[in-house]
């Protein structure tokens, strides 16, 4: 199938939790160079359909394609090898070593000893590139630190410096800004934007919050009770009535 | 070893610790007695010390130790007592042993996670050592007694309390430059990823299991090597080698020693025997003393014995990072 630079798709996937269907039947395609949005209520199943791209979960029924290739039951390990890189909602970084040795770690995942014999004895140099993110992100000066003592924003910001250090194709960001003041969110969107371009990364990125997504997405799915109700450029999707009404209930009579 | 990883390793206070180690004998009042109560010190240090690989960098609690110890033991011990006296070979064959012992359990103990791996552990080396106290196939109870020592090359038989010192420090002086290589390589780095959130290390691409595994097998290894030491200092090997308890005084060594800086858990090793012998000489009641000794450092000292230098002013010393 020809793909004219559809980087992921989804086609028609289902995840059911016992009798609870947390997707039914979600279909839609990522392109090269995108930031793609998913937006939702909470329990829309936005969580659920990351799980399920980044290899959490098997979905029940349909499939996962990254670059022409089924992905659907690899594992999160496998994945993140071919080059899909998933960021947390609740920040997941590692606590109680420097900041540096956070990205370093991650960074080596993508060295050429990494799962080979000589990683037992042999330290890849990867300085350069997980002191160039951490720049990027302005978290140089705190590059000493222990994880666990930076402010939630800087965590946050270490949170996408990991998953972007495995140098990813496709980013996945879960609700990046949560828990930010909305200046901190302005500024935050702005920096993820600019850094997608300047590395040419396709981005997938969940939100409950619309502004967010408005300001920096290419394209917007809007997912409600486990089923893609509309999508299409931002505009359109918010003045969509079926989004507004999932959004703030039924117009009163 | 290349260069970048020599300037990695290279510690000066290890290797004055260790050469003053190698002058120990030459103190005056170092007889036979102190010179197997020096060797027992630095063997479970080591022992303690590979422990650590898997306690205080990977996060996993292995309650089952001993069993690595006590088949290294009786691997080294069999060999001697057919007349097989070559150290080489029964290092060898100690290293088949516990290594395909290890291999099962360590698959098993990591496919689960938290109190899984520690009940595993325990679970199987239990079973081992019902199987040497309960069956006769290598000496019931009474395990295999008065073999004979081993010898290095020819006619050099490691017999005295002096040589078989000196072999337990070469053991330590290895085993230290080994792990001292895997805590800072690349291999060392994920362990410590692991440790402090496996979930995230899998989203980084890292095969968690694999890793565990490893570590395990390397743990186990240098355990049993340990283990294939001791029958050439008391002449024999019994299931009590394996008890649960020995495994629960290598943790104990951990803790007392510092969770995390390999020299740590030597020094704990070393202090937990010579403890050991000083209180059990005057009261029966020893383990209560050593108790409160363990409760008063993981109150108080919870970087264990090696976090006096922070008390110090030193730097931090835990840099598992």
């Amino acid at each position: 199938m020809a793909h004219d630079g559809v980087v992921l798709e989804v086609d028609s996937v289902s995840k059911s939790f016992g009798a609870l269907a947390a997707l039914s039947r979600v279909s839609f395609a990522v392109r090269q160079g995108q930031i793609f949005s998913v937006i939702g209520p909470n329990g829309a199943g936005k969580s659920t359909l990351f799980n399920v791209i980044s290899g959490l979960h098997v979905p029940t029924v349909g499939r996962v394609r990254f670059r022409g290739r089924e992905i659907a039951g690899f594992s999160p390990e496998a994945i993140n090898r071919l080059g899909i890189a998933k960021t947390f909602q609740i920040t997941n970084i590692f606590p109680e070593i420097s900041v540096f040795e956070n990205v370093r770690v991650a960074a080596q995942s993508r060295a050429r000893e990494s799962g080979r014999l000589a990683s037992l004895w042999r330290l890849p140099d990867v300085e350069a590139g997980a002191a160039g993110l951490l720049r990027a992100f302005g978290l140089d000066a705190k590059r000493h630190e222990l994880a666990e003592n930076l402010s939630h924003g800087e965590q946050r910001y270490l949170e996408i410096c990991l998953a972007l250090a495995t140098e990813p194709t496709l980013v996945l960001l879960d609700e990046p800004t949560a828990g930010m003041t909305p200046g901190e969110t302005k500024e935050a969107t702005a920096l993820i934007r600019k850094i997608a371009a300047a590395r040419g990364l396709t981005v997938l990125l969940i939100e409950h919050d619309m502004s967010v997504v408005m300001g920096i997405s290419d394209r917007v799915a809007v997912l409600h009770f486990g089923e893609k109700i509309a999508e299409g450029a931002p505009e359109q999707v918010r003045n969509d009535p079926q989004v507004i009404e999932a959004y703030l209930g039924p117009p009163e009579a | 070893m290349s260069r970048a990883v020599y300037a990695r390793v290279f510690s000066r206070w290890a290797v004055i610790v260790w050469l003053l180690l190698m002058l120990l004998p030459a103190l005056p009042f170092m007889s036979k007695f102190y010179l197997l109560l020096a060797f027992d010190a630095l063997l479970f240090g080591t022992i303690a010390m590979s422990l650590d690989l898997l306690m205080g960098y990977t996060g996993l609690v292995s309650f089952g130790h001993a069993a690595f110890f006590g088949l290294g033991a009786y691997a080294s011990a069999a060999l001697l007592e057919r007349g097989i006296v070559s150290l080489w070979a029964c290092l060898l064959l100690a290293v088949l042993v516990v290594g395909l012992y290890a291999l099962v359990v360590s698959f098993f103990a990591t496919a689960r996670r938290g109190i899984y791996f520690a009940l595993l552990t325990l679970i199987f080396a239990e079973v081992v050592y019902t199987f040497f106290r309960y069956t006769q196939t290598f000496g019931g109870s009474d395990g295999i007694q008065g073999v004979a020592a081993p010898r290095l090359v020819g006619d050099v038989a490691i017999d005295s309390p002096l040589r078989n010192y000196y072999l337990v420090l070469v053991y330590l002086g290895l085993a230290y430059l080994a792990c001292r290589v895997l805590v800072t390589s690349h291999f060392g780095r994920v362990l410590v990823a692991i440790r402090e959130n496996e979930d995230r290390a899998r989203f980084l691409g890292y095969n968690v299991q694999r890793y565990k595994m490893a570590v395990c097998m390397i743990s186990a290894l240098l355990t049993g090597l340990g283990g294939a030491l001791y029958p050439g200092r008391s002449a024999f090997a019994t299931p009590d080698l394996m008890l649960w308890t020995v495994s629960g005084e290598f943790i104990i060594m951990v803790m007392i020693g510092g969770l995390g800086t390999l020299a740590g858990p030597v020094v704990g090793g070393a202090f937990f025997v010579l403890l050991q012998e000083k209180v059990s000489s005057y009261v029966d009641w020893y383990f209560i003393v050593i108790g409160l000794v363990l409760i008063f450092i993981v109150l108080f000292m919870p970087r264990g014995l090696l976090g006096i230098r922070d008390l110090l002013g030193g730097r931090r010393w835990r840099t598992t990072a």
